[in-house]
């Protein structure tokens, strides 16, 4: 009677296991052919107890296989190019904006969706356009190191420095910003400027304030676009519990927008954990303040480079 | 948000599939696709990856016809289940106007139910938008599993679950035999343009 009803539930498990499979609920199917294996291990008076282990045994072979092969698949490949026309289309949000403004959200509708190396062409056109050349042109940065193609960053930087469609003080922010990403990268690299006169006697720091770039101010629900310097986070706890602590920007990528931490402020760093909602920040951009929520995406070690042991904090704008 | 195209006399709206993974969002989508040819004015458009899990969104236009001299035109679409797409489904529900939200009613998923409600729950908050106030329907899927030798939960139990506090319209449904799909789109598509009605009448 026992016996009966081993062979009961083990058929059951079995059963349960092939059909999760064919759902594509690949882990819990993993769950029921352990459990049946287990069964089968601990009951030695069960008939053909090896067949029926080498059987299972085949089955999550299988299925490991299919679960490999999930797990390895592109997080974001590029699509057909008829469906990056539909995510330009569907996800820009701009009814009632200008032609540019509508193009430069499709643009970055296609980077947020992965759609890199497209997005770097529609960035490419937008720089004929004045209002948005600065803009494009950190996004086709942004791109090429979401690509990870650093050297096509810099060589694509090092193209602008010769070409006259920017100007010395746009060139100056596209130095800073990219030198600014490089470094949360962990690549030390100090980019060639382009010499004219009054560098001489123009300092770095005074460089990150000036703000002759001629950006058409967007309005405030277009905060992907607008580059943020820095934020002020209210502290939760610790000993800076209930002060706004100001944050610089390192890095921003549509509307997520990267902090570096010292890895010796260990209480600072215990205030950041991934899906935190701070719901109180406050966002500097050369062109708007702002107030706003967001929430914590990722909180990574930085583990090469000379920022080693330092912590990159990832954190989503949530203007609503 | 609805789009109203006063010189072109049509009204836009956004209808989105939300559930776990595997739940049945595709499937629901592929039945009306098949289902509904009047009713459907473009090509399904489905971006997946391997698994045939759904990677960005699947796409389906469809047009209802007239209602007061405007065409209303409806764009359909499921997001990714799985939980690392949080990302994707956020963008995919912007603009949102209505909701379905899949569930699956093998008992093993029923955790997953209640964690990608919550899930829908904080996107669309983040959006400014309560889920008690947005149109919203729910479809308990997978109905048919129930004569097979698997734990599948009762009805009663997933409204327990998942709609007790919500009470919103709810269908026993299987997308594979597209039992109760369609009442399920209807009843979304009514509320959604009953909420447009209330909306423009408060002005």
């Amino acid at each position: 009677m026992v016996h009966m009803n081993i062979a009961r539930k083990i058929k059951t498990l079995l059963q349960e296991a092939e059909l999760y499979h064919s759902q594509g609920l690949l882990d819990e199917a993993m769950v029921k052919y352990n459990n049946a294996t287990e069964i089968i291990q601990s009951n030695e008076k069960i008939k053909s107890r090896q067949n029926l282990i080498d059987n299972i045994s085949k089955k999550i072979l299988a299925l490991k296989g299919d679960i490999i092969k999930i797990e390895k698949a592109p997080k974001k490949p590029e699509v057909s190019a008829k469906v990056q026309d539909l995510i330009k289309k569907m996800f820009s949000f701009s009814p009632d904006k200008d032609d540019d403004a509508k193009a430069l959200d499709g643009a970055i509708a296609l980077a947020k969706f992965g759609q890199f190396k497209r997005a770097i062409l529609e960035f490419n056109e937008l720089l004929k356009k004045d209002s948005l050349r600065v803009v494009a042109a950190k996004s086709m940065l942004r791109c090429h190191m979401a690509l990870s193609s650093v050297n096509e960053a810099v060589a694509q930087y090092e193209q602008w420095l010769s070409d006259d469609i920017f100007s010395t003080n746009q060139l100056d922010k596209l130095r800073v910003f990219f030198e600014s990403i490089l470094t949360k990268e962990g690549i030390e690299k100090t980019l060639p400027r382009r010499k004219t006169p009054a560098d001489n006697i123009e300092s770095e720091m005074e460089m990150v304030g000036v703000d002759g770039v001629q950006v058409k101010v967007p309005e405030i629900e277009d905060y992907e676009t607008l580059d943020i310097n820095s934020i002020g986070i209210t502290m939760d706890s610790g000993p800076q519990e209930g002060q706004v602590v100001e944050f610089k920007v390192r890095f921003q990528l549509g509307n997520v927008v990267s902090l570096l931490l010292p890895g010796r402020d260990k209480d600072l760093i215990e205030n950041f954990k991934a899906g935190d909602v701070f719901n109180d920040i406050q966002y500097y951009s050369t062109v708007a303040l702002f107030n706003a929520s967001g929430i914590v995406t990722s909180v990574k070690e930085i583990k090469v480079g000379p920022r080693r042991g330092d912590y990159c904090v990832d954190i989503e704008v949530e203007l609503n | 948000m609805a789009i109203f195209k006063l010189k072109k006399r049509e009204i836009e709206c956004k209808i989105v599939y939300y559930g776990p993974g595997r739940c049945g969002k595709t499937t629901n989508m592929e039945y009306i696709f098949k289902a509904y040819k009047k009713q459907v004015i473009g090509e399904m458009i489905s971006v997946d990856t391997e698994g045939d899990r759904t990677l960005f969104f699947d796409f389906l236009p469809m047009g209802l016809g007239t209602i007061k001299d405007f065409d209303i035109k409806v764009q359909v679409y499921t997001v990714p289940g799985q939980v690392q797409y949080r990302s994707t489904r956020k963008l995919v529900l912007k603009g949102v106007d209505g909701v379905i939200f899949v569930s699956d009613s093998l008992a093993v998923r029923r955790e997953k139910n209640m964690l990608s409600l919550k899930d829908l729950q904080h996107n669309l908050k983040e959006y400014g938008i309560s889920i008690f106030k947005i149109p919203l329907v729910m479809q308990h899927n997978k109905r048919d599993l129930a004569g097979q030798d698997v734990p599948v939960m009762s009805v009663e139990q997933m409204e327990r679950d998942l709609n007790r506090q919500l009470k919103v319209p709810s269908f026993p449904a299987s997308a594979i035999t597209g039992e109760g799909v369609g009442a399920t789109l209807k009843e979304c598509l009514k509320l959604t343009l009953l909420s447009f009605k209330k909306q423009i009448k408060s002005g």
